[in-house]
């Protein structure tokens, strides 16, 4: 039974076990540059990029690799200073076919050149959009959205209120928490571009109970900052999803199928407003983040700056490689990420943590007849009827699958979580989703 | 080690001890108690009934599963709740060739016949006790015996119900020793009400804890229709352990706390409007049993809050109908056997608004007939999280 709290929350949702206490306390440190780096040249939510290198090329920290001239697109950049060795298609941490640049490090590797001097007070709404355009900035939470599209809500929705997702709700992860406790003035800086882009009055950090550190420090950071504010919320899984987020820190809701800016919001990760306060002030594109590398599978945990297109692998091996029996390594938090069958996939911008699960720490239970218990029902967080989309995927009636509420699932796995029966709902929904989306384009 | 990696669907992580097994053997646990108090009460008799009850659902279970060629889930624990629930609806003098025939009515019939845990639609237990209701075993199943007859016919001695027709009370226990009595039926509480006399001489007189069996009125004593000095089925005559338990459950998330409070409060509302014996009603018969232990059974009951809410007052209601109108004193199991069926319209027709949906309709639009395909409607944009 969860223990009640006046913090801020929503209805619904789990208590899955945190295990944050292994890498929360690890300040960041950087990774080493791997010989070769593998950059996806899609790794974002929208119209694929062109490739705008050749092997051979040389090629710079930050160069733009990867382009669109569609508007719901992000820029790719070379995370390393060398040479271009091949453009081949990978298998992506989805386990879809990807396009990908492999780039051969050279082994003196220059610091990114800060551009200095930038004036943050001075720019406007539309420079900051240009900046999150040009620096190929993606929701970090892991949805990878293009930011500068977010940005740019429809003319009639006015933006009153940003809102910081640094919630990690996620188990296991804690890149967010160590941002915050290392960086919370640039991450204020970024909150402030943020409004500044949407022309809103009030930003809001929103933070969950555990991270009271974190708190502290952006709290500190805040003062004297108009508008920004910091709020606790309750450790509950997902807090950080954006509807829940949002109803939540304003008690406004989404109505189903339509996007934050319906109730005058916008959410971005903290990692995000971070890259967009480097972008701006610093003009570095979006090509190393910070991931957490975490699991009772790891050797030793630890939040790392790693550039985009690292193989898994190096990361791990940096880590001191893995430990125990083989379990399940993922790529992101364990409720949404993506298991993969080896280390050789490399991480991208929606990456936030690599985690390594140890065979005894997997509950690996058979799917079973549906047994009606409703604890699907009482934990999903969007009031969907999980037992019901899966019962109708099942049976492919594909119009009850849309009334039971399939496409407004975003996927947390809360009803899995519960489930005592072990259903994957979430690979029925997505299949779901998929057929639906498949006969309306027909 | 990294060559041996699981791949599955998210999420990676599930909730420690959420089993099916679990949550039946939490039932099993809170349900401990009332054996124990039903052995104390009527005695031995009552682990006969137990076991023959138990022995017959598993081996209905295997057999039905080995005919039907499915796999054989004895462990998930189902088949042993609902035994000892169907026994637990039982008069504590019932016949062990009854008991089973029951069991097996139970086990095989309504739950492995419909398909399984999961597909059944009616309670199994609900449905065995029914049934044996309206049929000719009925006469079996409904006399009840007064607490601590066993100090006549000894702690340990099976006892089984025999009819004679000559004999005007028309049920003679005997003995497997051959002794026969006849001075240990008694009426449930319930079915004093009903038939409108006050209680008889048999269940007068002091009982083992001091207190006497009626107020001065000659009505039963509240303390004990509350502890469990009555005459009833074997599970229903401690309210106190049934709140018990059911209360674990609830703690335990297992039950789902509005159902046993949409029927209890329905029923008791009801009973104080039309000022019906009311605390007598509540705490007299098998209410506390069926809204606690059987309503509660995840398959038969509706999976929204909504519905739960509706599905508990329609059964709370319906009790009160069965007990207030009908020839019958009781009214839970027919009440609830009413409901499960209707369990499948709830949770299709009633509908769940979703997060942030504007409109809140009680109905959802489902389909009543399988349309013959899928109709696109354009919508907006997908959801980007």
């Amino acid at each position: 039974m969860a223990i009640k709290t006046d913090h801020k929350t929503f209805k619904g949702g789990v208590h899955p076990p945190y295990n944050k206490e292994m890498a929360s306390s690890q300040p960041i440190k950087a990774a080493p540059v791997p010989a070769e780096v593998i950059i996806p040249l899609s790794q974002h939510i929208g119209a694929p990029n062109e490739v705008l290198v050749s092997p051979g090329d040389k090629v710079t920290v930050g160069q733009k690799i990867g382009g669109s001239e569609a508007f719901v697109s992000a820029a790719v950049h070379s995370s390393v200073a060398g040479t271009v060795k091949s453009i081949t298609e990978i298998t992506g941490f989805t386990g879809a076919m990807v396009k990908a640049v492999i780039i051969e490090s050279a082994p003196e590797q220059p610091e990114f050149e800060k551009k200095a001097g930038a004036d943050l007070d001075a720019v406007t709404g539309d420079r900051v959009r240009e900046i999150a355009r040009e620096a190929g900035l993606v929701g970090m939470g892991g949805a990878a959205f293009p930011t500068h599209v977010k940005l740019a809500p429809p003319q009639d929705k006015a933006i009153d209120t940003v809102i910081i997702n640094a919630c990690e709700c996620e188990p296991f992860l804690t890149c967010d928490h160590r941002l915050m406790l290392e960086r919370a003035s640039d991450l204020v800086s970024g909150v402030k571009l943020l409004m500044k882009a949407v022309g809103a009055k009030s930003g809001i950090v929103g933070i969950e109970a555990n991270k009271m550190d974190a708190v502290d420090e952006v709290r500190k950071a805040a003062e004297g900052e108009p508008g920004v504010s910091v709020e606790v919320l309750e450790v509950k899984y997902p807090e950080g999803a954006e509807k829940m987020l949002i109803y939540a820190l304003t008690g406004r809701k989404v109505p189903p199928g339509k996007l934050p800016s319906e109730v005058s919001c916008l959410v971005q990760n903290a990692g995000t407003a971070l890259a967009l306060y480097e972008a701006a002030a610093w003009g570095k594109p979006l090509y190393e983040r910070v991931l957490t590398i975490t699991g009772p599978g790891i050797k030793q945990p630890c939040n790392l700056l790693a550039k985009i297109g690292t193989p898994i692998s190096t990361l791990v091996d940096f880590c001191g490689g893995f430990r125990g029996e083989a379990g399940k390594l993922i790529l992101g938090g364990p409720m949404t990420g993506w298991a993969q069958k080896d280390a050789s996939a490399p991480i991208v911008k929606g990456t936030s943590g690599v985690l390594v699960l140890t065979a005894d720490a997997i509950d690996v239970g058979i799917e079973q007849e549906c047994v009606r218990c409703g604890k699907c029902v009482d934990a999903c967080p969007m009031f969907l009827l999980p037992n019901f989309i899966v019962q109708y995927t099942k049976r492919e009636e594909w119009d009850k699958a849309e009334m039971s509420g399939a496409l407004d699932c975003f996927e947390c796995g809360c009803c899995s979580f519960v489930c005592p029966a072990y259903i994957p709902h979430v690979s029925y929904a997505r299949e779901a989703k998929a057929e639906i989306a498949a006969l309306r384009k027909r | 080690m990294a060559d041996t990696m699981q791949v599955t669907v998210s999420p990676h992580l599930h909730r420690r001890d959420e089993t099916i097994s679990r949550g039946m053997r939490n039932v099993l646990v809170a349900l401990a108690p009332l054996g124990i108090w039903a052995i104390i009460i009527f005695g031995f008799n009552v682990v006969y009934i137990l076991a023959v009850s138990c022995i017959t659902a598993a081996l209905s279970e295997i057999v039905m599963r080995k005919i039907m060629r499915r796999p054989v889930t004895l462990s998930d624990g189902s088949a042993m709740v609902t035994a000892i629930l169907f026994a637990f609806l039982l008069a504590p003098t019932t016949p062990l060739w009854v008991v089973a025939i029951g069991s097996f009515i139970a086990v095989a019939i309504a739950k492995e016949l419909f398909g399984g845990l999961g597909k059944n639609i009616f309670n199994p237990a609900i449905f065995a006790r029914v049934v044996l209701f309206f049929s000719p075993l009925a006469v079996y199943s409904q006399r009840y015996a007064r607490p601590f007859f066993w100090k006549t016919t000894g702690f340990f001695s099976p006892v089984a119900t025999s009819i004679n027709n000559n004999v005007s009370s028309g049920v003679v226990y005997k003995t497997l020793a051959g002794n026969s009595t006849s001075l240990v039926t008694a009426a449930t509480p319930l079915s004093l009400f009903k038939s409108g006399r006050l209680l008889p001489g048999i269940v007068t007189g002091p009982t083992p804890v001091g207190s006497t069996w009626v107020t001065s009125s000659g009505r039963p004593n509240v303390g004990g229709l509350f502890l469990g000095l009555k005459s009833g089925t074997i599970g229903e005559i401690s309210i106190l352990l049934i709140l018990l338990g059911g209360l674990y459950l609830i703690y335990k998330g297992t039950v789902d706390w509005r159902i046993p409070a949409g029927i209890i409060g329905a029923f008791f509302l009801l009973t104080l409007v039309t000022w019906y014996h009311p605390v007598d009603n509540l705490f007299g018969g098998g209410l506390f049993l069926g809204a606690f232990f059987m309503a509660t059974d995840w398959v038969t009951s509706p999976v929204t809050r909504r519905g739960k809410w509706i599905f508990a007052i329609g059964i709370g209601v319906t009790i009160f109908i069965l007990r207030f109108w009908s020839a019958r004193p009781e009214g839970v199991a027919l009440a609830i056997i009413i409901w499960n069926p209707l369990t499948l319209l709830i949770d299709r027709y009633i509908a769940q608004p979703r997060f942030g949906e504007v409109t809140n309709p009680l109905f959802s639009k489902l389909p009543i007939l399988p349309k013959s395909k899928p109709v696109p409607a354009a919508k907006s944009a997908p959801e980007k999280t």
